[in-house]
């Protein structure tokens, strides 16, 4: 009997440590700087297990039950903790507040734990003896936490997994220490029922963990997956090392945090020096805000009209704090509208002009896609444009599909286009371009640029123009509803680049 | 353990019961389209003398595409006072349509080619409906790429899985491929040829074609025969070939004379700016959409529901009788001259002395337009417009909702089922497809999916089933060449015309159109 509650401690503690290791890994996905959120949780977990031990003065009687109660909740809260920090991470206000909570009330139920036991244990052995045991299992069952952790459990299981298994190993220790005291026990039944009822629900949480997060997911990105979301239209995908949080939409990289403002700085600035208008701007696609951001750099833009498919994306990054920091809170501006709709649905129904537009859609990788970069979509953005207005799409790489970037250029040309296509080095993607075009002549019409650009200057600009020997136009059709040409010069080149 | 083994047995229970539930239960289906009962009426029903009579310049006998480009003409002609009278509640005929909350769809013909570059009245009608913007300065016809087929065009799916086009190739052996190329290049090469009379060997309307007799006796031979003389016995090559027979004729090579299954390959020489020769004018609605242009031209003048039964030519009059189903009358309309665009089992029955040649079949089809949560992704290439299964029954289906423009997925897609009822004759085809009810035709259907898409069955909601009982003129052995086509175009009287494919004997909106515009100009021409 007594061995049996020995290898309690023994489980215990490895579901407690457990916890605390989950809650450390899950803060410093979420929130980045792991060594801050290393110390600031494992310090908030061991002041809560103080305020558990201090609490463990007032069970006087029924200790049994009060243990196994114990041990239902414990695994309860802690097997569900990373499973809630996921889903909350995109709603939470203050992800901060709700991740330092849980871990409070985690490490205080966790510090109930062994005084309970002991006090449980303490007519069955020699004082000297007790501490000793206990002590002993409880650091055996440490260590092996430690170890685990990191070599099996995170690789193999995924943090959601992993926290519902270490909580069904605690709802286990309840029903075998009830099953083995059950004369002891008062309330016997209602406890079996409980226990059951938890175990039941943490083992469908950890069947259906991939709903919450797709494991096979996490493990085709680099770095540890911190959201993920599928909408009607797309995978969202959040990825967070020391270095950068990566944004994947349908797997592909949307951006890097760490080189990102080149990106954007050669897709907005470039086309504000040569539009003689920046009042109204509108932005097709770009529902994380970046591009927004930039525009909101220069005084005179009165209003960006942003028109995003993907209401999960937009409301994502006005809401989270943590992305909502990355684009300056562009999406909050009273100078930007959101607008979510499908951009060719909306460009029929549009009649406003706009003196500035930035076409930044997912590259044409399929059919679907490809629509929005046909000559029926430019024609159809000529309506939205007046004889001088700026266009800028984003055209994939020159450098890996030479073809499919030149297509996009014969395409608006054919449109009666006036074209200028350009590139830039983004690390995160490599050599990237970007057409910009209009329906009058190209022309530098400005020099005034925001101050703070990390990048981008007037002078650049003319660097950016010039396309090397390994670059330069290729002969290509111009892509048609009917031919849907760019999806294939786009499939052929990267799917070579890919083998 | 006990409740882990008492909740598997339950669970297992709840299967089996689950598996004995009908897998079609959840689909609703419905049959509709031609109104057999009301055009039988015709043939069963003895009908009186009329009780009142309209005057009135023409009357035009049927809303086909024949009947209704012929009022089109009429109206483009100044001849304004005319009656349309149509059996069905809706003008339309074959190139009909329906929609849904999802989308609009064909309940017959699906597409246009793009028209043959001399073909200037069709061209004119495209202009006319801002289906053709204008022209290239080389001359060529640019086409509003909205309504060309979006890329990804075609599929096939054969040896289980999807291949990119049509003609096969996943997986033949290279004697398989080289006859394919050869039968293609030859059809390419009578896609250029010219008779005697420097006429294109085959065109449209087939009226234009050569009366050169090299080309002309390939019309005493089945599709069939001719493969067998030129060596082509690919099995996957006269699958092809069968497959596009049946597709514009609903019948099989062994059915169709070798002069029209070649037309089919060599007749299409259009060229546009942007486009290739081989490419389609397509809408949801199919050429619903071109049906839609044409009924603005006699939207005044026309009356449904109302059942021709005698027409009555004299010297300068035609006694039209009709019965109109919505008020159950006897009517008559006195007209100076009258277009019968109807085909010949109805005209044959309405003209004095008319006797119903046996050498006109017409081949009965089936349309059903499908709703499901969506196509399953299958082995291979991804959904295009049109979707063929190599040996299939049907013709495959095509996706109604190709030309969305929108990022979104559909909330329920929309396919078009094509089944050429051609197993039996057509006369025993048409009592079993009437006999069928929708249910029976649901689950026919459901498993002809089944083979490239396991599971569809559980996806599909609703199926909208149109039977056509004489979908289509039938191009068999001789009949293009032969006396019956050529009788039914004469008429005895100088103020009755007649108007219908069937009487090109290709049962295309080309030749619907051609009959329709030559029908009206005659009149015109009578009326002064």
């Amino acid at each position: 009997m007594e061995i049996l509650l020995l290898l309690s401690v023994f489980v215990i503690a490895t579901c407690g440590l457990i916890y605390e290791l989950v809650a450390g890994t899950l803060a410093s996905y979420l929130l980045g700087d792991s060594v801050t959120q290393f110390s600031t949780i494992i310090g908030a977990y061991l002041f809560s297990m103080g305020i558990g031990a201090y609490f463990s003065r007032f069970f006087k009687k029924d200790l049994l039950s009060w243990f196994i109660q114990l041990e239902i909740l414990v695994g309860l809260i802690g097997g569900i903790s990373s499973a809630a920090l996921f889903l909350l991470f995109e709603h939470a206000a203050s992800f901060r507040l709700i991740l330092y909570l849980l871990v409070g009330l985690t490490g205080t139920l966790v510090g109930l734990e062994l005084p309970l036991l002991m006090n449980i244990l303490k007519d069955r052995y020699e004082f000297k003896d007790l501490v000793s045991r206990v002590f002993t299992f409880d650091y055996i069952g440490a260590l092996l936490a430690s170890i685990v952790f990191p070599m099996l459990l995170v690789p193999y299981l995924g943090l959601i997994r992993t926290s519902c298994f270490f909580g069904i190993l605690n709802v286990a220790v309840a029903i075998v220490v009830l099953v083995k005291f059950k004369k002891e026990i008062k309330w016997a039944a209602y406890l079996k029922a409980k226990a059951i009822a938890c175990i039941v629900f943490l083992a469908g949480l950890f069947i259906w963990a991939d709903r919450i997060m797709t494991f096979a997911e996490s493990q085709a990105f680099r770095d540890p997956v911190i959201y993920s979301h599928s909408s009607p239209y797309q995978r969202i995908v959040l990825t967070h090392s020391r270095l950068d949080l990566r944004l994947y939409l349908n797997g592909n990289l949307q951006f890097s945090s760490a080189d990102e403002y080149r990106y954007h700085e050669a897709l907005i600035h470039p086309a504000m020096l040569y539009s003689p208008k920046r009042s109204q701007v509108l932005i097709l696609g770009g529902g994380d805000g970046m591009a927004a951001r930039e525009l909101l750099k220069y005084p005179e833009v009165e209003q960006v009209t942003l028109v995003d498919l993907d209401p999960a994306m937009t409301k994502l990054f006005r809401q989270n704090s943590m992305l909502a920091s990355l684009n300056d809170s562009s999406l909050l501006s009273p100078r930007v509208r959101v607008i979510n709709a499908d951009a060719f649905q909306w460009l029929k129904e549009n009649n406003e002009q706009f003196d500035v537009v930035i076409v930044d859609f997912p590259d044409p990788g399929n059919y679907a896609v490809g629509k929005l970069y046909t000559t029926a979509f430019y024609r159809k953005l000529r309506h939205a444009l007046t004889d001088s207005s700026v266009v800028v799409i984003q055209s994939t790489s020159p450098y890996v599909a030479p073809k499919a970037f030149w297509c996009v250029n014969t395409t608006l040309q054919e449109c009666n286009y006036q074209t200028i296509p350009y590139h830039t080095y983004v690390p995160s993607f490599g050599e990237w371009g970007y057409v910009m075009a209009s329906p009058g002549p190209l022309a530098q019409r400005r020099t005034d640029l925001p101050a703070g650009l990390r990048y981008f200057a007037a002078a650049t600009f003319s660097q950016m123009r010039d396309f090397t020997a390994d670059m330069q136009p290729r002969k290509v059709l111009a892509n048609h509803l009917n031919n849907q040409v760019l999806v294939q010069y786009f499939e052929d080149e990267w799917g070579k680049y890919q083998e | 353990m006990a409740i882990i083994a008492g909740g598997t047995v339950t669970l297992s229970q709840y299967l089996a019961c689950m598996e004995k539930k009908d897998k079609y239960g959840h689909i609703s289906s419905r049959i509709s389209g031609a109104s057999a009962k009301t055009g039988h009426m015709l043939r069963d029903r003895q009908f009186g003398a009329p009780s009142a009579t309209e005057y009135t310049d023409a009357v035009i006998v049927g809303g086909g595409v024949a009947g209704l480009t012929a009022a089109r003409k009429l109206h483009h002609s100044g001849v304004t006072n005319f009656r349309l009278l149509e059996l069905e509640p809706h003008t339309g005929g074959n190139a009909s349509s329906g929609s849904n909350a999802y989308s609009a769809y064909p309940l017959g013909a699906h597409y246009l080619p793009i028209p043959n570059n001399d073909n200037k009245p069709l061209l004119d009608l495209l202009a006319e409906a801002g289906i053709l913007l204008g022209y290239h300065p080389d001359g060529l016809p640019i086409y509003n790429e909205t309504d060309l087929c979006y890329d990804p065009e075609e599929r096939l799916y054969i040896r289980n899985r999807w291949q990119e086009g049509l003609v096969p190739q996943q997986g033949l052996s290279q004697e398989a491929l080289a006859e394919i190329r050869r039968f293609l290049d030859s059809m390419e090469a009578l896609r250029q040829a010219k008779g005697s009379d420097q006429r294109y060997a085959f065109d449209i309307p087939v009226d234009n074609s050569s009366a050169d007799a090299t080309f002309r006796q390939l019309d005493q031979l089945t599709m069939a025969d001719w493969m067998d003389q030129q060596g082509y016995r690919s099995e996957e090559l006269r699958w092809y070939v069968d497959y596009c027979c049946r597709d514009d004729y609903g019948a099989g090579l062994q059915a169709i004379s070798a002069w029209a299954g070649i037309h089919y390959f060599a007749s299409r020489k259009g060229k546009a700016a942007n486009a290739e020769t081989s490419q389609l004018l397509t809408w949801p609605q199919g050429n619903g959409r071109l049906v839609q242009h044409l009924q603005q031209f006699s939207r005044d003048q026309t009356q449904t529901g109302c059942v021709v039964y005698r027409i009555t030519p004299s010297a300068g009059e035609v006694l039209v009788d009709y019965y109109d189903t919505h008020t159950h009358q006897l009517r008559r309309l006195a007209a100076k001259a009258c277009i019968l665009a109807t085909p010949q089992f109805i005209t044959q029955r309405l003209i004095p002395g008319g006797a119903y040649h046996h050498d006109f079949v017409y081949s009965p089809w089936l349309v059903a337009n499908i709703t499901l949560d969506y196509v399953p992704a299958s082995s291979g290439y991804q959904l295009c417009w049109d979707n063929v299964i190599y040996k299939g029954k049907s013709l495959g289906y095509v996706n109604a909702q190709q030309q969305r423009l929108s990022q979104e997925a559909p909330a329920k897609q929309v396919v078009t089922y094509y089944l050429p009822l051609d197993h039996l004759d057509p006369v025993a085809s048409r009592k079993y497809a009437i006999a069928l009810s929708p249910q029976h035709w649901t689950k026919l259907i459901a498993d002809d999916l089944e083979i490239p898409h396991p599971g569809i069955t559980s996806l599909i909601r609703d199926v909208d089933i149109t039977v056509w009982g004489h979908g289509m003129i039938r191009p068999h052995k001789g009949f293009i060449t032969g006396a019956a086509r050529a009788a039914a175009q004469q008429s005895q009287w100088p103020n009755v015309f007649f108007a219908h494919s069937d009487l090109s004997g290709i049962s295309i909106f080309e030749e619907a159109f051609y009959h329709g515009n030559k029908a009206a100009d005659a009149l015109v021409h009578l009326l002064g």
